[in-house]
Protein backbone atom coordinates (compact mmCIF):
# COMPACT_ATOMS: atom_id res chain seq x y z
CA UNK A 1 0.00 0.00 0.00
CA UNK A 2 1.96 3.06 -1.26
CA UNK A 3 0.97 6.36 -2.80
CA UNK A 4 2.46 8.19 -5.76
CA UNK A 5 4.69 10.51 -3.73
CA UNK A 6 6.48 7.78 -1.74
CA UNK A 7 9.87 6.60 -2.92
CA UNK A 8 10.79 2.90 -3.02
CA UNK A 9 12.15 1.63 0.32
CA UNK A 10 10.43 4.26 2.46
CA UNK A 11 7.31 3.75 4.56
CA UNK A 12 4.35 5.98 3.95
CA UNK A 13 3.20 7.72 7.19
CA UNK A 14 -0.37 6.72 6.30
CA UNK A 15 0.67 3.04 6.30
CA UNK A 16 2.30 3.50 9.69
CA UNK A 17 -0.85 5.19 10.94
CA UNK A 18 -2.93 2.23 9.76
CA UNK A 19 -0.51 -0.21 11.37
CA UNK A 20 -0.80 1.74 14.62
CA UNK A 21 -4.60 1.52 14.35
CA UNK A 22 -4.46 -2.25 13.90
CA UNK A 23 -2.08 -2.51 16.85
CA UNK A 24 -4.47 -0.41 18.96
CA UNK A 25 -7.33 -2.69 17.96
CA UNK A 26 -5.34 -5.79 19.00
CA UNK A 27 -4.34 -4.16 22.29
CA UNK A 28 -7.95 -3.17 22.97
CA UNK A 29 -9.16 -6.72 22.24
CA UNK A 30 -6.41 -8.14 24.44
CA UNK A 31 -7.29 -5.80 27.32
CA UNK A 32 -10.97 -6.69 26.98
CA UNK A 33 -10.24 -10.41 27.20
CA UNK A 34 -10.14 -12.26 30.49
CA UNK A 35 -9.18 -15.79 31.50
CA UNK A 36 -12.89 -16.57 31.93
CA UNK A 37 -13.72 -15.49 28.38
CA UNK A 38 -10.80 -17.48 26.94
CA UNK A 39 -11.82 -20.47 29.03
CA UNK A 40 -15.48 -20.33 27.92
CA UNK A 41 -14.62 -19.90 24.23
CA UNK A 42 -12.12 -22.77 24.41
CA UNK A 43 -14.68 -24.94 26.22
CA UNK A 44 -17.34 -24.25 23.58
CA UNK A 45 -14.87 -24.92 20.75
CA UNK A 46 -13.74 -28.12 22.41
CA UNK A 47 -17.28 -29.43 22.84
CA UNK A 48 -18.17 -28.25 19.32
CA UNK A 49 -15.23 -30.16 17.86
CA UNK A 50 -16.20 -33.29 19.77
CA UNK A 51 -19.81 -33.04 18.61
CA UNK A 52 -18.78 -32.44 14.99
CA UNK A 53 -16.38 -35.37 15.14
CA UNK A 54 -19.07 -37.69 16.49
CA UNK A 55 -21.62 -36.52 13.92
CA UNK A 56 -19.29 -36.82 10.93
CA UNK A 57 -18.21 -40.34 11.94
CA UNK A 58 -21.78 -41.52 12.54
CA UNK A 59 -22.56 -43.80 9.59
CA UNK A 60 -26.31 -43.62 10.09
CA UNK A 61 -26.44 -39.84 10.27
CA UNK A 62 -24.16 -39.47 7.25
CA UNK A 63 -26.39 -41.82 5.28
CA UNK A 64 -29.46 -39.83 6.35
CA UNK A 65 -27.74 -36.59 5.27
CA UNK A 66 -26.92 -38.05 1.85
CA UNK A 67 -30.53 -39.10 1.34
CA UNK A 68 -31.86 -35.76 2.58
CA UNK A 69 -29.56 -34.02 0.08
CA UNK A 70 -31.34 -35.56 -2.93
CA UNK A 71 -33.91 -33.47 -4.83
CA UNK A 72 -36.81 -35.86 -4.19
CA UNK A 73 -35.99 -35.71 -0.48
CA UNK A 74 -36.22 -31.93 -0.64
CA UNK A 75 -39.86 -32.35 -1.73
CA UNK A 76 -40.35 -34.71 1.16
CA UNK A 77 -38.78 -32.26 3.67
CA UNK A 78 -40.83 -29.33 2.34
CA UNK A 79 -43.95 -31.50 2.50
CA UNK A 80 -43.06 -32.59 6.02
CA UNK A 81 -42.61 -29.04 7.24
CA UNK A 82 -45.93 -28.02 5.67
CA UNK A 83 -47.59 -31.09 7.17
CA UNK A 84 -46.27 -30.25 10.64
CA UNK A 85 -47.65 -26.72 10.33
CA UNK A 86 -51.04 -27.80 8.91
CA UNK A 87 -51.55 -30.67 11.34
CA UNK A 88 -50.70 -28.55 14.38
CA UNK A 89 -53.34 -26.02 13.23
CA UNK A 90 -55.94 -28.72 12.49
CA UNK A 91 -55.43 -30.56 15.74
CA UNK A 92 -55.91 -27.39 17.77
CA UNK A 93 -59.26 -26.76 16.04
CA UNK A 94 -60.52 -30.37 16.08
CA UNK A 95 -62.76 -31.63 18.93
CA UNK A 96 -61.27 -34.37 21.11
CA UNK A 97 -61.73 -37.88 19.64
CA UNK A 98 -64.56 -39.82 21.27
CA UNK A 99 -63.03 -43.21 20.44
CA UNK A 100 -64.74 -46.43 19.37
CA UNK A 101 -65.36 -48.18 16.05
CA UNK A 102 -67.71 -45.46 14.79
CA UNK A 103 -65.13 -42.78 15.33
CA UNK A 104 -62.48 -44.87 13.55
CA UNK A 105 -64.80 -45.43 10.58
CA UNK A 106 -65.53 -41.70 10.33
CA UNK A 107 -61.79 -40.96 10.22
CA UNK A 108 -61.27 -43.70 7.65
CA UNK A 109 -63.77 -42.11 5.30
CA UNK A 110 -61.29 -39.29 4.70
CA UNK A 111 -59.21 -40.17 1.57
CA UNK A 112 -56.34 -37.97 2.84
CA UNK A 113 -56.05 -40.04 6.01
CA UNK A 114 -55.93 -43.22 3.92
CA UNK A 115 -53.21 -41.70 1.72
CA UNK A 116 -51.27 -40.86 4.87
CA UNK A 117 -51.64 -44.37 6.23
CA UNK A 118 -50.39 -45.76 2.92
CA UNK A 119 -47.31 -43.49 3.08
CA UNK A 120 -46.56 -44.51 6.67
CA UNK A 121 -47.00 -48.16 5.75
CA UNK A 122 -44.59 -47.79 2.82
CA UNK A 123 -41.95 -46.17 5.05
CA UNK A 124 -42.48 -48.95 7.58
CA UNK A 125 -42.14 -51.62 4.89
CA UNK A 126 -38.84 -50.23 3.52
CA UNK A 127 -37.50 -49.63 7.02
CA UNK A 128 -38.25 -53.19 8.01
CA UNK A 129 -36.68 -54.62 4.80
CA UNK A 130 -33.52 -52.53 5.23
CA UNK A 131 -33.15 -53.37 8.93
CA UNK A 132 -33.48 -57.11 8.22
CA UNK A 133 -30.91 -56.88 5.40
CA UNK A 134 -28.38 -54.93 7.56
CA UNK A 135 -28.67 -57.40 10.43
CA UNK A 136 -28.21 -60.26 7.94
CA UNK A 137 -25.03 -58.62 6.55
CA UNK A 138 -23.74 -57.64 10.01
CA UNK A 139 -23.98 -53.84 9.55
CA UNK B 1 -7.14 -59.68 18.22
CA UNK B 2 -7.89 -58.74 21.85
CA UNK B 3 -6.38 -55.44 23.02
CA UNK B 4 -6.51 -54.77 26.74
CA UNK B 5 -5.74 -51.30 28.12
CA UNK B 6 -5.14 -51.25 31.87
CA UNK B 7 -5.59 -47.74 33.27
CA UNK B 8 -7.84 -44.89 32.20
CA UNK B 9 -5.60 -41.85 32.63
CA UNK B 10 -4.32 -39.62 29.84
CA UNK B 11 -2.10 -42.24 28.17
CA UNK B 12 -4.51 -45.18 28.37
CA UNK B 13 -7.50 -43.15 27.18
CA UNK B 14 -5.66 -41.72 24.16
CA UNK B 15 -4.28 -45.14 23.19
CA UNK B 16 -7.74 -46.74 23.42
CA UNK B 17 -9.50 -43.95 21.49
CA UNK B 18 -6.83 -43.75 18.80
CA UNK B 19 -6.99 -47.50 18.31
CA UNK B 20 -10.79 -47.41 18.12
CA UNK B 21 -10.51 -44.81 15.34
CA UNK B 22 -7.67 -46.46 13.44
CA UNK B 23 -9.17 -49.95 13.68
CA UNK B 24 -12.85 -49.01 13.22
CA UNK B 25 -13.27 -51.41 10.28
CA UNK B 26 -11.60 -54.31 12.09
CA UNK B 27 -13.74 -53.69 15.20
CA UNK B 28 -16.95 -53.62 13.11
CA UNK B 29 -16.06 -56.89 11.45
CA UNK B 30 -15.31 -58.49 14.83
CA UNK B 31 -11.59 -59.06 14.13
CA UNK B 32 -10.47 -56.65 16.89
CA UNK B 33 -11.85 -56.00 20.35
CA UNK B 34 -10.67 -53.21 22.66
CA UNK B 35 -11.24 -53.40 26.41
CA UNK B 36 -10.27 -50.96 29.13
CA UNK B 37 -10.01 -51.79 32.82
CA UNK B 38 -9.71 -48.88 35.22
CA UNK B 39 -9.78 -48.27 38.95
CA UNK B 40 -12.22 -45.37 38.61
CA UNK B 41 -15.26 -44.32 36.60
CA UNK B 42 -13.97 -40.74 36.70
CA UNK B 43 -11.17 -39.11 34.71
CA UNK B 44 -9.28 -36.25 36.33
CA UNK B 45 -7.43 -33.42 34.59
CA UNK B 46 -4.51 -33.43 37.01
CA UNK B 47 -2.71 -30.24 35.85
CA UNK B 48 -5.81 -28.35 37.01
CA UNK B 49 -4.93 -29.02 40.65
CA UNK B 50 -2.42 -26.15 40.61
CA UNK B 51 -5.26 -23.80 39.65
CA UNK B 52 -7.47 -25.21 42.44
CA UNK B 53 -4.71 -24.40 44.95
CA UNK B 54 -4.86 -20.73 43.93
CA UNK B 55 -8.64 -20.46 43.62
CA UNK B 56 -8.60 -20.25 39.82
CA UNK B 57 -10.53 -23.47 39.19
CA UNK B 58 -13.10 -25.47 41.16
CA UNK B 59 -12.43 -29.17 41.77
CA UNK B 60 -15.53 -30.32 39.87
CA UNK B 61 -14.15 -28.68 36.71
CA UNK B 62 -11.37 -31.26 36.70
CA UNK B 63 -13.56 -34.34 36.27
CA UNK B 64 -15.45 -36.11 33.49
CA UNK B 65 -17.06 -39.53 33.41
CA UNK B 66 -14.47 -41.86 31.90
CA UNK B 67 -17.11 -43.63 29.78
CA UNK B 68 -18.08 -40.30 28.18
CA UNK B 69 -14.50 -39.86 26.92
CA UNK B 70 -14.25 -43.24 25.25
CA UNK B 71 -15.28 -44.27 21.74
CA UNK B 72 -18.49 -46.29 21.90
CA UNK B 73 -16.74 -49.37 20.47
CA UNK B 74 -14.48 -49.67 23.56
CA UNK B 75 -15.68 -52.03 26.28
CA UNK B 76 -15.06 -50.27 29.61
CA UNK B 77 -15.08 -51.82 33.09
CA UNK B 78 -14.32 -50.28 36.47
CA UNK B 79 -12.46 -53.25 37.84
CA UNK B 80 -8.78 -52.72 38.71
CA UNK B 81 -6.28 -55.43 37.83
CA UNK B 82 -4.65 -57.23 40.75
CA UNK B 83 -2.64 -59.94 38.99
CA UNK B 84 -0.70 -59.77 35.74
CA UNK B 85 0.01 -63.24 34.30
CA UNK B 86 2.24 -62.05 31.47
CA UNK B 87 3.42 -65.53 30.46
CA UNK B 88 -0.22 -66.60 29.98
CA UNK B 89 -1.45 -63.30 28.43
CA UNK B 90 -4.03 -62.91 31.18
CA UNK B 91 -4.93 -60.51 33.98
CA UNK B 92 -7.09 -61.10 37.03
CA UNK B 93 -9.15 -58.23 38.43
CA UNK B 94 -10.37 -57.28 41.90
CA UNK B 95 -13.81 -58.75 41.12
CA UNK B 96 -12.13 -62.10 40.39
CA UNK B 97 -12.67 -61.99 36.62
CA UNK B 98 -9.94 -63.10 34.23
CA UNK B 99 -9.34 -61.20 31.01
CA UNK B 100 -7.22 -62.66 28.23
CA UNK B 101 -5.42 -60.49 25.71
CA UNK B 102 -3.17 -60.60 22.67
CA UNK B 103 -1.84 -57.08 23.25
CA UNK B 104 -1.63 -55.41 26.66
CA UNK B 105 -1.22 -51.66 27.21
CA UNK B 106 0.04 -50.75 30.68
CA UNK B 107 -1.19 -47.27 31.63
CA UNK B 108 -1.47 -47.58 35.39
CA UNK B 109 0.17 -44.22 36.21
CA UNK B 110 1.82 -43.14 39.44
CA UNK B 111 0.88 -42.14 42.98
CA UNK B 112 2.17 -39.76 45.63
CA UNK B 113 3.90 -41.27 48.68
CA UNK B 114 4.31 -38.41 51.19
CA UNK B 115 4.33 -41.03 53.96
CA UNK B 116 7.78 -42.16 52.77
CA UNK B 117 9.32 -39.07 54.40
CA UNK B 118 8.81 -38.67 58.17
CA UNK B 119 6.49 -35.76 59.00
CA UNK B 120 5.81 -34.77 55.37
CA UNK B 121 2.18 -35.94 55.25
CA UNK B 122 1.38 -34.24 58.57
CA UNK B 123 3.45 -31.08 58.22
CA UNK B 124 3.28 -30.09 54.55
CA UNK B 125 0.57 -28.89 52.20
CA UNK B 126 0.48 -30.18 48.65
CA UNK B 127 -1.51 -29.56 45.47
CA UNK B 128 -0.93 -33.08 44.13
CA UNK B 129 -4.35 -34.31 45.26
CA UNK B 130 -7.82 -32.75 45.16
CA UNK B 131 -8.17 -32.62 48.95
CA UNK B 132 -4.62 -31.28 49.28
CA UNK B 133 -5.16 -28.53 46.69
CA UNK B 134 -8.37 -27.34 48.40
CA UNK B 135 -6.65 -27.40 51.81
CA UNK B 136 -3.67 -25.46 50.46
CA UNK B 137 -6.01 -22.83 48.99
CA UNK B 138 -7.72 -22.38 52.37
CA UNK B 139 -4.33 -22.11 54.12
CA UNK B 140 -3.18 -19.49 51.62
CA UNK B 141 -6.42 -17.52 52.12
CA UNK B 142 -5.77 -17.43 55.86
CA UNK B 143 -2.05 -16.72 55.56
CA UNK B 144 -1.19 -13.26 56.79
CA UNK B 145 2.60 -13.34 56.40
CA UNK B 146 5.67 -15.31 57.36
CA UNK B 147 8.06 -17.87 55.89
CA UNK B 148 6.84 -20.08 53.08
CA UNK B 149 9.09 -23.00 52.14
CA UNK B 150 8.63 -25.18 49.06
CA UNK B 151 10.38 -28.54 49.07
CA UNK B 152 10.60 -31.12 46.30
CA UNK B 153 10.56 -34.91 46.69
CA UNK B 154 12.03 -37.25 44.06
CA UNK B 155 11.00 -38.66 41.73
CA UNK B 156 7.93 -36.58 41.05
CA UNK B 157 5.37 -36.07 38.32
CA UNK B 158 5.28 -32.83 36.28
CA UNK B 159 8.80 -31.48 36.80
CA UNK B 160 7.75 -27.93 35.96
CA UNK B 161 5.17 -27.80 38.77
CA UNK B 162 7.57 -26.60 41.55
CA UNK B 163 8.62 -23.62 39.42
CA UNK B 164 5.03 -22.84 38.41
CA UNK B 165 3.97 -23.00 42.07
CA UNK B 166 6.57 -20.37 42.97
CA UNK B 167 5.40 -18.01 40.19
CA UNK B 168 1.75 -18.49 41.21
CA UNK B 169 2.56 -18.03 44.89
CA UNK B 170 4.37 -14.75 44.21
CA UNK B 171 1.45 -13.38 42.14
CA UNK B 172 -1.16 -14.61 44.62
CA UNK B 173 0.51 -13.00 47.63
CA UNK B 174 1.08 -9.80 45.63
CA UNK B 175 -2.60 -9.68 44.66
CA UNK B 176 -3.54 -10.06 48.35
CA UNK B 177 -1.17 -7.22 49.21
CA UNK B 178 0.94 -9.30 51.61
CA UNK B 179 3.93 -10.20 49.43
CA UNK B 180 6.19 -7.85 51.43
CA UNK B 181 5.19 -9.65 54.65
CA UNK B 182 6.27 -13.04 53.28
CA UNK B 183 9.51 -14.75 52.37
CA UNK B 184 9.42 -17.58 49.83
CA UNK B 185 12.21 -20.14 49.86
CA UNK B 186 12.58 -22.75 47.09
CA UNK B 187 14.47 -25.98 47.88
CA UNK B 188 15.61 -28.32 45.11
CA UNK B 189 17.24 -31.75 45.40
CA UNK B 190 20.04 -31.37 42.83
CA UNK B 191 22.83 -28.81 42.42
CA UNK B 192 20.83 -26.32 40.31
CA UNK B 193 17.34 -24.83 40.31
CA UNK B 194 15.79 -27.40 37.99
CA UNK B 195 16.48 -30.87 36.64
CA UNK B 196 16.40 -29.51 33.07
CA UNK B 197 19.53 -27.36 32.74
CA UNK B 198 17.92 -24.86 30.35
CA UNK B 199 14.96 -24.35 32.71
CA UNK B 200 17.37 -23.84 35.64
CA UNK B 201 19.28 -21.15 33.72
CA UNK B 202 16.09 -19.48 32.52
CA UNK B 203 14.35 -19.39 35.90
CA UNK B 204 17.23 -17.96 37.94
CA UNK B 205 16.84 -14.29 36.92
CA UNK B 206 13.05 -14.62 37.35
CA UNK B 207 13.55 -15.85 40.93
CA UNK B 208 15.94 -12.95 41.58
CA UNK B 209 13.40 -10.46 40.18
CA UNK B 210 10.69 -11.86 42.47
CA UNK B 211 12.96 -12.03 45.52
CA UNK B 212 12.75 -15.83 45.86
CA UNK B 213 15.36 -17.36 48.17
CA UNK B 214 16.70 -20.72 47.09
CA UNK B 215 18.72 -23.65 48.34
CA UNK B 216 19.89 -26.42 46.02
CA UNK B 217 21.10 -29.90 47.02
CA UNK B 218 18.23 -30.12 49.50
CA UNK B 219 16.84 -33.69 49.66
CA UNK B 220 14.05 -33.84 52.21
CA UNK B 221 14.98 -36.03 55.18
CA UNK B 222 12.22 -35.17 57.61
CA UNK B 223 9.71 -32.56 58.67
CA UNK B 224 9.75 -31.58 62.32
CA UNK B 225 6.09 -30.65 62.59
CA UNK B 226 6.28 -29.47 66.19
CA UNK B 227 9.16 -27.03 65.64
CA UNK B 228 8.13 -26.20 62.06
CA UNK B 229 11.46 -27.07 60.54
CA UNK B 230 12.24 -29.13 57.43
CA UNK B 231 15.60 -30.90 57.37
CA UNK B 232 17.66 -32.19 54.46
CA UNK B 233 19.75 -35.32 53.95
CA UNK B 234 22.64 -32.91 53.38
CA UNK B 235 22.42 -31.67 56.98
CA UNK B 236 20.78 -28.27 56.49
CA UNK B 237 17.40 -27.12 57.76
CA UNK B 238 14.81 -24.49 56.94
CA UNK B 239 12.24 -23.07 59.33
CA UNK B 240 8.77 -22.37 57.93
CA UNK B 241 5.34 -21.05 58.76
CA UNK B 242 3.78 -22.68 55.71
CA UNK B 243 5.41 -25.69 54.09
CA UNK B 244 4.43 -26.68 50.55
CA UNK B 245 5.72 -30.02 49.29
CA UNK B 246 5.92 -31.69 45.92
CA UNK B 247 5.66 -35.22 47.34
CA UNK B 248 7.81 -38.07 46.04
CA UNK B 249 6.04 -40.48 43.66
CA UNK B 250 6.07 -44.20 42.98
CA UNK B 251 4.47 -46.30 40.29
CA UNK B 252 1.29 -48.15 41.23
CA UNK B 253 1.61 -50.78 43.95
CA UNK B 254 0.15 -53.48 41.68
CA UNK B 255 3.15 -53.13 39.34
CA UNK B 256 5.57 -53.72 42.23
CA UNK B 257 3.47 -56.52 43.71
CA UNK B 258 3.58 -58.36 40.38
CA UNK B 259 7.35 -57.90 40.11
CA UNK B 260 7.06 -55.90 36.90
CA UNK B 261 9.34 -53.03 37.85
CA UNK B 262 11.25 -51.55 40.74
CA UNK B 263 9.46 -48.63 42.34
CA UNK B 264 6.43 -49.41 40.18
CA UNK B 265 8.20 -48.16 37.02
CA UNK B 266 8.21 -50.73 34.20
CA UNK B 267 11.48 -51.18 32.25
CA UNK B 268 10.52 -49.91 28.79
CA UNK B 269 12.18 -49.77 25.37
CA UNK B 270 12.71 -46.02 24.87
CA UNK B 271 11.82 -46.06 21.16
CA UNK B 272 9.26 -48.86 20.73
CA UNK B 273 7.65 -48.33 24.16
CA UNK B 274 7.31 -52.07 24.75
CA UNK B 275 8.07 -53.69 28.09
CA UNK B 276 11.56 -55.17 28.07
CA UNK B 277 11.26 -58.90 27.30
CA UNK B 278 7.56 -58.68 26.34
CA UNK B 279 6.92 -57.50 22.79
CA UNK B 280 3.13 -57.66 23.16
CA UNK B 281 3.11 -55.42 26.26
CA UNK B 282 3.22 -51.65 25.64
CA UNK B 283 3.88 -49.13 28.41
CA UNK B 284 2.64 -45.54 28.36
CA UNK B 285 2.90 -42.43 30.54
CA UNK B 286 4.11 -42.33 34.12
CA UNK B 287 4.30 -46.14 34.24
CA UNK B 288 7.48 -46.25 32.10
CA UNK B 289 10.99 -45.98 33.51
CA UNK B 290 12.01 -43.73 30.59
CA UNK B 291 14.33 -40.77 31.14
CA UNK B 292 11.60 -38.30 30.16
CA UNK B 293 9.35 -36.12 32.30
CA UNK B 294 6.34 -37.78 33.84
CA UNK B 295 3.78 -35.45 32.29
CA UNK B 296 0.49 -35.67 30.45
CA UNK B 297 2.18 -34.44 27.28
CA UNK B 298 4.79 -37.23 27.36
CA UNK B 299 1.93 -39.72 27.86
CA UNK B 300 0.09 -38.11 24.92
CA UNK B 301 3.04 -38.33 22.50
CA UNK B 302 3.85 -41.88 23.63
CA UNK B 303 0.19 -42.86 23.17
CA UNK B 304 0.27 -41.62 19.57
CA UNK B 305 3.27 -43.84 18.82
CA UNK B 306 1.82 -46.88 20.59
CA UNK B 307 -1.56 -46.66 18.88
CA UNK B 308 0.03 -46.11 15.45
CA UNK B 309 2.27 -49.13 15.98
CA UNK B 310 -0.42 -51.47 17.31
CA UNK B 311 -2.71 -50.48 14.42
CA UNK B 312 0.06 -50.98 11.84
CA UNK B 313 1.05 -54.32 13.37
CA UNK B 314 -2.54 -55.47 12.88
CA UNK B 315 -2.86 -54.00 9.38
CA UNK B 316 0.58 -54.66 7.83
CA UNK B 317 2.43 -56.73 10.42
CA UNK B 318 5.11 -54.14 11.29
CA UNK B 319 5.47 -51.06 13.52
CA UNK B 320 5.79 -47.72 11.74
CA UNK B 321 7.06 -45.24 14.33
CA UNK B 322 9.60 -44.71 17.09
CA UNK B 323 9.10 -42.44 20.11
CA UNK B 324 11.60 -39.59 19.98
CA UNK B 325 11.22 -38.56 23.63
CA UNK B 326 9.03 -35.55 22.83
CA UNK B 327 7.67 -33.57 25.79
CA UNK B 328 5.82 -30.25 25.64
CA UNK B 329 5.30 -28.44 28.94
CA UNK B 330 3.40 -25.22 29.44
CA UNK B 331 5.04 -23.10 32.13
CA UNK B 332 2.67 -20.70 33.88
CA UNK B 333 4.84 -17.80 35.01
CA UNK B 334 2.23 -16.27 37.27
CA UNK B 335 -1.42 -15.48 36.84
CA UNK B 336 -1.23 -13.69 33.50
CA UNK B 337 1.79 -14.94 31.57
CA UNK B 338 3.30 -18.22 30.47
CA UNK B 339 5.89 -19.81 28.26
CA UNK B 340 6.67 -23.40 27.27
CA UNK B 341 9.44 -25.96 27.11
CA UNK B 342 9.57 -28.46 24.26
CA UNK B 343 12.31 -31.07 24.08
CA UNK B 344 13.09 -34.66 23.12
CA UNK B 345 15.89 -37.22 23.51
CA UNK B 346 18.13 -35.21 21.16
CA UNK B 347 17.18 -31.57 21.59
CA UNK B 348 17.06 -29.55 24.81
CA UNK B 349 14.32 -26.93 25.32
CA UNK B 350 14.72 -23.38 24.09
CA UNK B 351 12.63 -21.26 26.43
CA UNK B 352 11.01 -18.09 25.13
CA UNK B 353 10.12 -14.97 27.10
CA UNK B 354 6.78 -15.42 28.91
CA UNK B 355 3.78 -13.58 27.47
CA UNK B 356 0.02 -13.31 27.85
CA UNK B 357 -1.07 -15.16 24.66
CA UNK B 358 0.83 -18.24 25.92
CA UNK B 359 -1.08 -17.98 29.20
CA UNK B 360 -4.32 -17.92 27.21
CA UNK B 361 -3.10 -20.88 25.19
CA UNK B 362 -2.69 -22.78 28.46
CA UNK B 363 -6.06 -21.49 29.73
CA UNK B 364 -7.62 -22.78 26.51
CA UNK B 365 -5.80 -26.09 26.78
CA UNK B 366 -7.34 -26.61 30.23
CA UNK B 367 -10.64 -26.96 28.34
CA UNK B 368 -9.29 -28.51 25.14
CA UNK B 369 -7.76 -31.35 27.18
CA UNK B 370 -11.03 -33.27 26.89
CA UNK B 371 -10.83 -33.05 23.10
CA UNK B 372 -7.24 -34.20 23.34
CA UNK B 373 -7.95 -37.38 25.34
CA UNK B 374 -10.76 -38.23 22.95
CA UNK B 375 -8.04 -38.50 20.32
CA UNK B 376 -8.99 -35.38 18.37
CA UNK B 377 -6.03 -33.10 19.09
Amino acid sequence: MTNETSTPGTIDPKDLQQLAEVATLITAARDAMSDDIVSRVAGALSEGMTLLDRLTRNEGLMSLLQVLDRQESQYFLVALSKAIHASSQEISAAPPAVGGIGCTLRVMRDPGILEGLRLMSLIGKHLSDSLREQHRRGG
Amino acid sequence: MRILVVGGGTGGTIVANNLARRLAGEIRSGRVKIRMLSASDKHMYQPGLLYVAFGQMMPDELYRDQASLLESSIEFHVDPVEKFLLDQNKVVTRSGKTYEYDILVMATGSRIVPESIPGLAEGAETFYSEAGAVKLFKKLREFEGGRIALVVGVPHKCPIAPVEAIFSLHDYLKARGIRDKCTIKYHYPIGRLHTIKEVATWVKPHFERMGIEHETLFNIKEVDVENKVVRSEEGTESPYDLLIAIPPHRGMAVVEQNGMGEGGWIPTDRFRLTMNGHDNVYVVGDTTNLPVSKTGSAAHFEAEVISDNIASMIKIGAPVRDYDGKVYCFIETGHDSATYAMFNYQNPPDLKEPNKPMHWFKTSYNKMYWTSVRGLL
